[in-house]
């Protein structure tokens, strides 16, 4: 033991002290809401009209908690020769309780139907009520928040780049000689 | 739970051994190890940890998941060094293919790396402690935790589970302005932690708990394959981050923080500078960021299979080294992934660590081992 007998205890005492004269750290949760950042990965929102039932985010899955239904039907489009057949979406489920929020479904998803939302407050007293349907999963999608910019030094979001693109005119044809 | 009797005939002061068991369900093995100790009065005569309990086969597990799928177990067996878990996975996965990280990315996972360790330091900074009966120091060691928390979420979307290394980089660009509030945020808790320092490392108290209890000699932590804070306490200076760079750390100056007396108090404070340091990496990781531009992660083809072969990585996580043998069979999954883990290592040197100590010191010696059980029990 070096220093003076008890000098370790006062030093603790000594930051008590000081931590007394200051505000404290928490945040009364229930009346004061948590401020998440717009990655934050509460829940998956689902956007339903994007979805075409290609089943890849239910494949990608790592522990197959996405349930989902479909049927065909025929489409008759004005001015084809014969009717198209499309994917209907009967019932698309995530099974909250087995989700391990690790956001693959809503990268492997091409057509953009699946969103991360900070949205937490889904608790249930029953385990067999965190199966939410496709109801459910749409009421969050407006809770979904834009993405932050990327950092400048790096590239910007596949997003940005396909829209800049689109924007750009296009580009006039070489001149043939 | 089998009981010992010796009854003695002729000698009155012979004494029978007890058989006594800690855990699986005992707050302070933090988990599920379960100890079976025999106990000879208040000394304890032999010590057997008996793993298992949370066994969640996650080896096995890896054999049937691609190798995005693996990132999600892959961060699950030490949960409190998620980042530094996946690494492994992504690194072994990037050598067998060849893969060439781009240097930005590199940077940003050695950054994100070092603040792991940083949170992962602080919850032990916080628990032991706790666990001999000093309660504040959680509530600092918390404070600091949520500020990094909150920048590795503004990052990843993930408080824990960060879920941000893909194979060949990283899963998306940072948002803008991160660097700088990562940068605050790392000069927050530094100008803060002197309080956790101040209130605890040379407490008395605590000092008379931990100062000679439970030490461990280099010569038994390197038997043991120790590694980490708790092989470093004992004099053991070997530190993957300095000994066989990965990531960016060949281009850093590591200082590796070393104790010699291996015992609790040695541990403790082999965590606590490591903090600092891990600080003062991050912010030299993120210094470099700021100057490197271009992208953080290479394109993949749509299924991604590491060609036939096997490899071994390892890396210097918060509890010691972590290292993933893959071996392929040129699938999208991988035919074998083995895991060696620190804890499982560590938590071995407790036979001969607890023999001879007395069973109030239990919980101090076992508390300093900083282990996780998911972490042992895979």
């Amino acid at each position: 033991m070096n220093g003076v007998p008890g000098g370790g205890l006062a030093k603790g005492l000594a930051v008590t002290l000081k931590t007394m004269t200051k505000r404290a750290h928490t945040h009364q949760y229930p009346d004061v809401e948590p401020d998440l950042p717009p990655r934050s990965r509460g829940v998956i929102a689902l956007l339903e009209e994007n979805c075409t039932v290609c089943m890849l985010c239910a494949r990608e899955c790592p522990d197959w908690c996405i349930y989902i239904d479909s049927h065909k039907e025929e489409v008759v489009v004005p001015g084809a020769a014969r009717p198209r057949q499309r994917n209907m979406l009967d019932r698309f489920a995530i099974d909250f309780s087995l989700c391990m929020y690790c956001g693959i479904c809503i990268e492997a998803c091409p057509f953009d139907a699946l969103y991360w939302s900070p949205e937490f407050e889904y608790s249930e007293y029953d385990i067999r009520d965190l199966l939410h349907e496709k109801e459910r999963l749409g009421e969050w999608m407006p809770t979904v928040p834009a993405p932050p910019a990327h950092d400048p030094n790096g590239e910007p979001a596949k997003e940005e780049t396909s829209a800049a693109k689109k924007a750009a005119p296009p580009t006039p044809p070489a001149p043939s000689i | 739970m089998t009981r010992e009797l010796t009854i003695g005939t002729g000698a009155g002061l012979e004494t029978s051994d007890m058989v006594l068991n800690i855990g699986p369900q005992h707050p302070s093995t933090h988990g599920v190890l379960r100890l079976k100790l025999v106990l000879d009065g208040e000394r304890v005569v032999s010590c057997e940890p008996i793993v298992g309990y949370m066994h969640r086969g996650a080896e096995k597990l890896f054999e049937a998941r691609d190798y995005r799928q693996i990132i999600v177990l892959a961060n699950r067996h030490d949960w409190l060094s998620a980042f530094n878990n996946e690494l492994g996975v992504v690194l072994a996965v990037e050598r067998l293919m060849g893969l060439e990280v781009p240097e930005r990315a590199v940077w940003l996972r050695t950054a994100l790396a070092e603040l792991n360790r940083v949170l992962n330091h602080l919850m032990f900074l916080g628990s032991y402690p706790l666990e001999i009966g000093a309660i504040t120091p959680m509530f600092y060691a918390f404070r600091e935790r949520e500020t990094l928390q909150a920048v590795m979420e503004e990052a990843s979307g993930g408080r824990m589970h960060y879920m941000f290394n893909r194979v060949g980089g990283l899963k998306e660009e940072v948002p803008a302005g991160w660097t700088k509030r990562a940068r605050l945020a790392i000069d927050e808790v530094r100008r803060r932690m002197p309080d956790l320092d101040n209130i605890i490392r040379r407490n008395e108290i605590f000092m008379a708990r931990t100062r000679g209890v439970g030490v461990l000699t280099p010569a038994e932590a390197a038997a043991f394959g120790a590694s980490g804070p708790v092989a470093r306490a004992s004099g053991l200076d070997f530190d993957l981050r300095r000994d066989e760079p990965y990531l960016a750390y060949g281009e850093l100056d590591v200082p590796v923080v070393t104790r010699t007396t291996g015992d609790c108090h040695a541990r403790f404070e082999c965590m606590l500078d490591q903090v600092y340091v891990s600080l003062d990496l991050a912010q030299a990781c993120l210094d470099r960021v700021d100057q490197i531009s271009g992208p953080v992660n290479v394109r993949l083809p749509k299924v991604v299979k590491a060609p036939e072969g096997h490899t071994y990585a390892w890396t210097e996580n918060p509890l010691g080294i972590n290292g993933y043998y893959l071996v392929s069979r040129g699938d999208r999954t991988p035919w074998r992934m083995k895991l060696r883990t620190a804890s499982y290592a560590n938590v071995q040197a407790l036979t001969t660590l607890l023999p001879g100590t007395l069973v109030p010191d239990l919980i101090a010696i076992l508390g300093s081992m900083f282990f996780v059980v998911g972490d042992i029990d895979k």
